[in-house]
């Protein structure tokens, strides 16, 4: 019973951090980023089977998570405003070509990191961007001008 | 120029209207995470080991043990009786929450003989001469499914006679 327990608690944990760090945190994946993706899977891992080393319980932490998994998808969406609080909305940084410095202080941005984004989606110049939307899931879409 | 991206509303996703307060609720919450880390190494979730002394006038007893343990971790209870007088037959009583759902690991010395007194462990330690001292170690492991708050007294007795006790309990955490 405690392992499906555990599971419930580190899952909701794991959403909880992963929405109050910030969208920015989810999107980038430095080998830095990679690392401390490794040690905090391993450092839930260890709270969630501890000494449990039985196909039995592997199989009740991993049932357990996709079903929460599944049931946060299907609130998400159902409701309107349980996907404002799971996932978060969009925020435009890019307007008309012009930067929304307010929002992008809001997602702890500077313009070099706009601009790393924009060469990575091989747009050159700020003159060629119309928008720029950072999505729910801490990707920056760019739409260029006609 | 392109239009307004499909669903994007600019009062809400520009302008942030009515969104305002959503970053600081962020921030808040975020807050908690560094809070939970001091409160880590502030040892309110163990499990660092604190000493409580007890003395009557023919021993002292001082036990070094962690209050607040996390399940599955290994830890140490030390007792360190000094006699003030002789005692012909030192008696360590333990409350059943030192055992109920941890491993024992092991007890040294170990004690001369192991009996249930009322319910509870008693040691019997044997002599300890007027002047001298006795170290007792004991190892646990806490189990992953023992969570609560359990009585964890002490009690040192010289044979039928009580000569002191040490009330405490031991938080597990999960």
């Amino acid at each position: 019973m405690d392992i499906v327990l555990r599971a419930i608690v580190l899952y909701a944990f794991v959403v909880f951090v992963m929405r109050v760090i910030g969208r920015r945190e989810l999107s980038s994946m430095t080998p830095f980023d990679l690392v401390l993706l490794i040690v905090l899977g391993d450092a839930i891992q260890q709270g969630l089977t501890q000494d449990d080393y039985s196909v039995t319980g592997a199989i009740l932490a991993v049932a357990t998570i996709a079903t929460l998994q599944v049931f946060t998808s299907y609130v998400s969406y159902r409701s309107k405003k349980a996907r404002t609080v799971l996932e978060g909305e969009p925020i435009v940084l890019i307007d008309h070509g012009q930067i929304v410095e307010r929002n992008l202080k809001r997602e702890r941005m500077t313009e070099d990191e706009v601009a790393e984004e924009m060469r990575q989606q091989q747009i050159a110049s700020l003159d060629d961007v119309d928008w720029a939307i950072i999505e729910a899931n801490g990707a920056i879409s760019f739409i260029k001008k006609n | 120029m392109a239009g307004i991206p499909h669903q994007i509303v600019l009062k809400r996703d520009r302008d942030l209207e009515g969104r305002g307060w959503q970053i600081w609720v962020r921030r808040g919450l975020f807050l908690l995470l560094p809070i939970l880390a001091l409160l880590g190494l502030l040892n309110l979730f163990g499990q660092h080991p604190t000493t409580t002394t007890k003395a009557a006038g023919a021993a002292s007893l001082k036990l070094y043990a962690p209050p607040r343990v996390r399940s599955g971790l290994i830890y140490q209870a030390r007792f360190h009786i000094r006699a003030q007088l002789e005692l012909k037959q030192a008696t360590l009583v333990l409350s059943p929450g030192w055992l109920e759902s941890m491993t024992l690991n092991t007890v040294e010395p170990s004690p001369v003989n192991e009996a249930s007194d009322n319910g509870r462990l008693s040691l019997d330690l044997g002599h300890i001469p007027a002047g001298s001292t006795y170290l007792l170690f004991m190892q646990f492991q806490t189990n992953p499914t023992n969570v609560g708050h359990r009585d964890a007294s002490v009690t040192l007795k010289d044979g039928d006679q009580t000569l002191l006790q040490i009330h405490r309990t031991i938080t597990v955490f999960p």
